[in-house]
């Protein structure tokens, strides 16, 4: 008898028209490891909590269909029956504890539940241990990091025992090295064996060695492909690109070759099994002729000179000098709390530097009126609501406009240029917080470039969204770039960095590492791992290929591999 | 959320915490009632001393901590005596006048009394806040005070949003800066500023609320009338020890200061 068995289960929330699953019927096997995939607004998270009966018993409605889990009918069963067998780990780390230390939270269940006490103690050493935290017991969890919070909400997950246990993208709020640790528990709770895994992530290429299965839903809440993860990924490639649903980067560089004549002896979904499919093809391919290093125009942008900044007792910059040329693409990268949103909240004016420690196109910073700064340099925040000061998504466009007294028709020549730009013409009457995650992206970026800002500073432009909604985003962003803006990126994706800067600084504990170009970056590993960075997938696989073919080594994006097959 | 709390190993820690609340409430009443110096006097320094030894709060902290009541009790009693009103003190010797602005005996008297007065009644709670853990509370609250669990936990759950909406709110005001919106002066401009910032600090608290909503019944909370506690508080013979001992200490003050002559009337009115 299957674990998990979904039939015909169509759900729909208050308020919204379309149903969030539609007739999707789904069985899950004991001991598999099953991915699910889909583009953003198609139902996953909604799946995930049919699985525990929060859903319909604390949100939306169940219209048809049944979810039975080990043999539990999830309507018929209470949460609190169906938590012993389902455990959910979902993506904000802080929204999820219920209380303020770490063992509190790992036995809140077990007392909800009202186990006794007595055999708590034991159990609390044995999750702990299970998730490789112990000696974090006696912490508040205000003071863990985002890693170490994700292992604390598992363990308090599995001092529950549940059979099956679900992810609901448990790496989108954290840092490399955060995520980094959830993989390896992934990794360790699959090794042992015990649970049913169903996972919804899109860092997919390190995790691939430990699905047994993809599902992928489709749009409309239904399901798009079901099968072993070679099969899937090789056989609907070309469909989930188009619907923008992320999938290994190897994969994609497959389908991108075979698109190109190039046969490969295996359809690769880990970096492994890429080694080994794309050797042969690489032996042969000729690098294409190195492009000359885009070159910024020499008078510097923005220059910061020596600057230090510490928040009390908290150094946050030290000593931190950087010229930004006009035009360039340059990208802050480093882990949680390196100084990048601090030396970039200088850079706006938000915390007011010391005299004499920037230069805005060789104008001193200070003396600039804040009025002028705004129509200079635009900064989108990383969540877009906060930008937010109007009540429709035009006026939005158009208020710093009408702040610096423009007359109305330029406002309406102008915003309705941006808007259009932007694909947000047919929201222009809308409320900006009823758009979608994306749209709110682009419309915040809209906004801050209405004044015409020959400088844009951007905070993690592609958190927490779908591929097709990032690489729109940042398409837009190389466009304004060649046009000579100059564009600032803070981020923590390398694939980001690699893809589209010409020049990266790389930040650690307030300090500056490095600064210069990202291949450059790239060919230092000491280097990437005190700044607590990872390469992304195929910068990784040209350093697995160039021990054999050095001529590999500047191959690290999936531009520089389509090059290289023609 | 920032809290006096430091963890430690005392008397006072080991105390349940609502014996601390029913030593700490009774006296901040008697300073509010009181119409002399001498009894906030006496019961300052015996807060104090149980805050050193049986709290085991070191010199330092302590003095850190007193510094700025200190500040704040001198500065109202500097100014209380020219807001007292004149009628009520003008029998009393003038020591001081600038034009209309005159300063009686009988005002410093009252500022003086009202100011210590205050200091007692702030440094009252300090022996429970400064040794109590804010979960423990909850704990002692909802089993030894029958306080609802579902009402205790999901305030604990609601302290963790303080610091959050906080952060939440100068992001917001810096992302507004940056668009150009100049905040205009007076209660106009601020009243626009708070409309502005209220809906993404209302958007980013309700969905945060429906996170944490869900994690906790994911995980079986409120789902039957009663749980059980791995850590449970008890009301112990060292708490009677405490409330007693120190109700009786205070009683015997009481008296000292009677016999002394020195215990003026209690009455609701001197509070202001």
């Amino acid at each position: 008898m299957p674990i998990i068995e979904i039939r015909a289960l169509t759900v729909k929330y208050a308020r919204r028209k379309l149903a969030a699953l539609n007739q999707l019927s789904l069985d899950v096997q004991q001991g598999e490891t099953v991915l699910l995939l889909g583009p953003s607004g198609s139902g996953k998270s909604t799946l995930a909590l049919t699985l525990n009966g929060l859903l319909p018993q604390a949100v939306g409605e169940l219209r048809e269909g049944q979810v039975r889990v080990t043999g539990l009918d999830t309507q018929e069963h209470s949460v609190a029956d169906l938590a012993q067998q389902v455990g959910i780990l979902f993506q904000d780390p802080d929204a999820q504890f219920a209380t303020l230390k770490v063992e509190d939270e790992i036995v809140f269940g077990l007392e909800n539940l009202g186990h006794d006490p007595a055999g708590m103690d034991a159990r609390i050493q044995q999750v702990l241990t299970d998730v490789g935290v112990l000696a974090l017991r006696d912490r508040p969890v205000s003071a863990l990091s985002g890693g170490e919070k994700q292992r604390v909400a598992l363990a308090s997950l599995l001092a529950m025992q549940p059979e099956i246990l679900v992810f609901d993208e448990p790496t989108a709020n954290l840092d490399s090295m955060g995520t980094q640790q959830v993989f390896a528990l992934l990794a360790e709770l699959k090794s042992r064996g015990k649970h049913t895994l169903v996972l919804i992530e899109h860092k997919l290429d390190e995790l691939m060695h430990l699905i047994d299965r993809v599902v992928v839903l489709n749009p409309q809440g239904g399901i798009l492909a079901d099968g072993p993860p070679r099969l899937v990924f090789d056989e609907h490639g070309p469909a989930l690109q188009e619907l923008g649903v992320w999938m290994p980067q190897v994969a994609v560089l497959a389908h991108e070759l075979r698109r190109r004549g190039v046969e490969l002896s295996l359809f690769p979904i880990t970096l492994g099994e890429a080694v080994r499919a794309f050797r042969p093809w690489v032996a042969n391919a000729t690098p294409a002729a190195q492009q000359p290093a885009r070159s910024s125009q020499a008078a510097p942008a923005l220059e910061v000179k020596q600057l230090s900044f510490a928040y009390g007792h908290l150094q946050a910059l030290q000593d931190v000098s950087v010229k930004i040329n006009k035009g360039d693409f340059l990208a802050i990268v480093g882990a949680n709390g390196a100084g990048k949103t601090t030396l970039a909240k200088h850079l706006m004016g938000i915390i007011p530097p010391p005299a004499g420690s920037i230069a805005l196109h060789g104008e001193e910073f200070t003396s600039i009126p804040a009025k002028q700064l705004a129509r200079r340099i635009g900064y989108v925040f990383q969540n877009p609501e906060h930008q937010f000061v109007t009540e429709t998504v035009w006026d939005e466009v158009a208020y710093g406009l009408r702040v610096m007294q423009e007359p109305e028709d330029i406002i309406a020549r102008k915003t309705q240029e941006l808007l259009e730009t932007f694909g947000l013409w047919r929201y222009a009457k809308a409320n900006p917080f009823t758009l979608s995650y994306g749209e709110k992206r682009r419309l915040s970026v809209a906004s801050m470039l209405a004044l015409g800002q020959d400088v844009l500073i951007l905070d993690e432009p592609t958190f927490g969204q779908d591929e097709r909604n990032a690489t729109a985003l940042l398409d837009i962003l190389r466009g304004l770039n060649q046009q000579g803006k100059t564009v600032i990126v803070i981020t923590h994706d390398m694939r980001l960095v690699l893809e589209n800067a010409n020049r990266v600084v790389a930040m650690s504990a307030g300090k500056v590492l490095f600064d210069g170009a990202p291949a450059e970056l790239a060919g230092m590993p000491q280097l990437l791992s005190d700044a607590r960075l990872t390469l992304p997938p195929l910068a990784r696989l040209s350093a697995l290929l160039a021990t054999e073919h050095p001529h590999l080594r500047n191959v690290l994006t999936m531009t520089d591999y389509i090059a290289l097959s023609q | 959320m920032q809290t006096l709390y430091q963890p430690h190993d005392s008397f006072l820690h080991r105390l349940n915490p609502l014996s601390k609340l029913l030593v700490a409430l009774p006296q901040m009443a008697l300073m509010l009632l009181a119409s002399e110096p001498w009894t906030p006097l006496a019961f300052v320094t015996l807060i104090s001393l149980t805050l050193l030894v049986l709290g085991r709060v070191k010199l330092g902290r302590f003095l850190r901590l007193l510094g700025p009541l200190l500040m704040l009790v001198l500065f109202f009693t500097a100014l209380y005596p020219f807001l007292v009103r004149q009628s009520l003190v003008a029998d009393t010797p003038l020591l001081w006048a600038l034009g209309p602005v005159k300063l009686y005996q009988g005002g410093l008297y009252i500022a003086l009394v009202t100011g210590v007065r205050i200091l007692g009644v702030l440094i009252s709670s300090l022996p429970f806040s400064l040794t109590t853990d804010s979960a423990d509370f909850v704990r002692a609250l909802v089993q030894q005070a029958r306080l609802p669990y579902r009402i205790g936990y999901s305030t604990l759950a609601a302290f963790r949003f303080i610091p959050m909406l906080q952060s939440e709110m100068s992001v917001v005001h810096a992302a507004h800066r940056v668009r150009g919106v100049d905040s205009q002066p007076g209660w106009r401009g601020k009243l626009e500023q708070l409309r502005r910032s209220a809906v993404p600090l209302l958007t980013t608290a309700i969905r945060q609320a429906e996170r944490t909503a869900l994690a906790m019944d994911a995980r079986a909370f409120g789902a039957h009338s009663h749980r059980t506690y791995f850590r449970r508080m008890r009301f112990s013979h060292w708490d009677w020890v405490y409330l007693l001992g120190y109700w009786a200490l205070g009683a015997l003050i009481l008296l000292g200061l009677r016999s002394l002559g020195l215990l003026g009337p209690l009455h609701v009115l001197q509070i202001l």
